[in-house]
């Protein structure tokens, strides 16, 4: 550093064009780590899970090429298509409802009630805890045993449900707490498009005789299009990587061989590619599952790209 | 039209009330959880309140487990990977934002796109990476990747070395400051709400991930707390109330954090929302 100032000094008459290559350099220098990050931990890795993924690895021998063997198994294994439509099943239920709910808060919250500040911080709660923290918060309610929900259900007189352990009940339970963990976050980027529409848009839908429901469907989401499809598309990639809430919920415990829910019926994706990978050390398989799961999300994706052009209005 | 404004607000209170209960009950229920004998806690059906209070709960979870030790694991990740962030992907935006190099745009643009890339495919090739360098079981793989610049961090710092005027890097140029010096003493004590709101970005995700040291942790002592408290309850048969206080201990960083830094929480939300 002190050198570089030196040479600098030492040279006015070729300064301009000294600090050009030095800033060239310089830059190069400064963006270095992000070099290394990309090469070995992007570029690196894909290639080297895409060359696992046609072989047969078990991390103690080398891996040997197998072809198409790891895909051909994958699309004849039962558990592939049951982790599959659990995934698929989580994201249907999961991505429209909790859209729409962090959509009405955030438009309740957006007429400028009083403490706004408060009404963030409680729905922030369970967005800044642990899914560690959340197991125990929705234990405290959907526990068969000692939780809330079954013991309301008993002052009506009908039979305790056995929730997270129930084959029927686990994904709707797990939906419900996943919406409930993470909706005030998106009611937040809801709040951030909100402030950007001009009241104007309100006063003349007023003027043309709109009620508050014809003003919500009317001006509200058009206007606020650009923002819902963000968060479809944000929640709809959480909803197929999702592993940590699965985890820690139907098995709770460190032993990765224990969880998946009754009957495998909480077995997502990302859990399946896991377990594979690191209870039976499969690493070639597990990296086949994780290439299909990131085709079928690079689809849903792309899709969803195409189908905004329906929706969306940009102006 | 004059009438319906306040029943406008009159609907929006009480959704917004409703929606707060929802999240605060199950909270409040896990706080008096936590205060219940065990037989109080296994009864049903469940009596709210805890009856006497048992505060001792808190000091027995402490000292039955190792969660002194999980605690300062947590620490560490956490502090190194802020500290990571922080250098880094403010060195790296500031590269991009302000310096002109070869391949600029493109890598920018590089950077953007990882962003859209899942982890999913290179979760095995990096445990094979972290393996082979000899880290497994230790915490090194939980910080690290911080310290090499993440996709987020840079996009953020580099949107706010972007606001600065040119004439501050101008004056600098005179007085003879190198990139970098422009870059330490200048640029960087101007973005402090950034740095602020990447730090409790980082800091809240690294405190609560599972996944990573769910794949590099093995022995117990190297255990953060999140998988602490989830080894706990398979390990021993500890009371499951002595769980829920071990739990509700591994919140009290993070709440502090988030009420001291709220205003850079949201502010990041929204960020994130802008990609």
């Amino acid at each position: 550093m002190l050198e570089l100032q030196t040479e600098q000094q030492a040279k006015p008459a070729v300064k301009k064009r000294k600090w050009l290559d030095s800033e060239g350099r310089w830059g190069l220098l400064l963006v270095s780590p992000y070099l290394i990050h990309f090469l070995v931990f992007v570029v690196g890795t894909s290639v080297a899970s895409l060359y696992f993924s046609f072989s047969d690895y078990d991390i103690l021998n080398p891996p040997k090429w197998t072809g198409l063997d790891n895909y051909e198994k994958l699309f004849e294994d039962p558990l592939f298509y049951r982790s599959l439509w659990n995934t698929a099943y989580f994201t249907i239920l999961y991505v429209p409802a909790k859209t729409f709910l962090a959509l009405l808060l955030a438009v309740a919250l957006n007429q400028k009630l009083k403490g706004l500040k408060f009404f963030r911080m409680v729905h922030f709660l369970p967005v800044i805890s642990s899914w560690t923290v959340i197991a125990y918060v929705a234990d405290a309610v959907f526990n068969q045993r000692i939780g809330f929900a079954n013991a309301f259900l008993s002052k009506l007189g009908i039979a305790p449900q056995n929730w997270l352990i129930d084959e029927f009940w686990v994904i709707p339970v797990l939906v419900l707490i996943a919406i409930w963990k993470s909706v005030g976050y998106m009611m937040i980027i809801f709040l951030a498009g909100l402030q950007g529409i001009s009241s104007d848009m309100y006063e003349a839908a007023s003027i043309d005789g709109a009620n508050a429901w014809q003003k919500f469907w009317r001006v509200t989401v058009p206007m606020i299009s650009g923002t819902t499809f963000l968060v479809i598309i944000l929640n709809t990639i959480y909803s197929f990587q999702n592993f940590e809430q699965i985890f820690v919920m139907t098995g709770g415990s460190t032993e990765a061989g224990s969880t998946g829910g009754a009957n495998n019926a909480s077995l997502v994706l990302m859990l399946f590619m896991f377990r594979q990978a690191f209870s039976f050390f499969k690493m070639g398989y597990a990296s086949a599952i994780a290439w299909v799961l990131f085709l079928i999300l690079l689809a849903i994706t792309l899709i969803q790209f195409k189908l905004q052009k329906k929706w969306v209005h940009y102006d | 039209m004059q009438k319906r404004f306040p029943l406008n607000k009159i609907v929006g209170y009480l959704f917004v009330i409703a929606s707060a209960l929802i999240m605060l009950v199950p909270f409040l229920t896990t706080v008096f959880n936590s205060l219940k004998t065990y037989k109080q806690y296994m009864q049903f059906p469940p009596e709210w309140l805890p009856n006497p209070a048992q505060w001792s709960n808190y000091t027995t979870v402490w000292e039955q487990a190792n969660f002194s030790s999980y605690t300062i694991n947590s620490l560490i990740v956490a502090i190194l990977s802020v500290i990571g962030a922080l250098l880094s992907s403010s060195m790296i935006a500031f590269a991009f934002a302000r310096l002109r190099f070869p391949f600029r745009d493109t890598l920018f643009m590089i950077v953007l796109g990882t962003m859209m890339i899942p982890g999913i495919v290179t979760i095995v090739p990096q445990f094979i990476i972290f393996k082979n360098l000899g880290l497994l079981d230790t915490l090194a793989p939980l910080w690290i990747l911080e310290w090499l610049g993440q996709p987020f961090a840079i996009f953020l710092m580099r949107q706010a070395f972007l606001n600065i005027p040119k004439d501050y890097e101008e004056a600098a140029k005179l007085d003879g400051c190198n990139p970098f010096q422009i870059y330490w003493r200048v640029f960087l004590p101007m973005c402090k709400p950034s740095l602020a709101t990447l730090a409790v970005f980082t800091f809240m995700g690294k405190w609560n991930e599972i996944l990573a040291p769910v794949i590099y942790l093995i022995s117990d002592e190297n255990f953060t707390l999140p998988i602490g408290i989830l080894s706990l309850s398979g390990q021993y048969k500890t009371e499951d109330q002595l769980l829920v206080a071990g739990a509700l201990i591994s919140l009290i960083p993070i709440l502090i954090v988030f009420l001291f830094a709220e205003k850079y929480f949201v502010e990041g939300s929204k960020t994130s929302g802008l990609k």
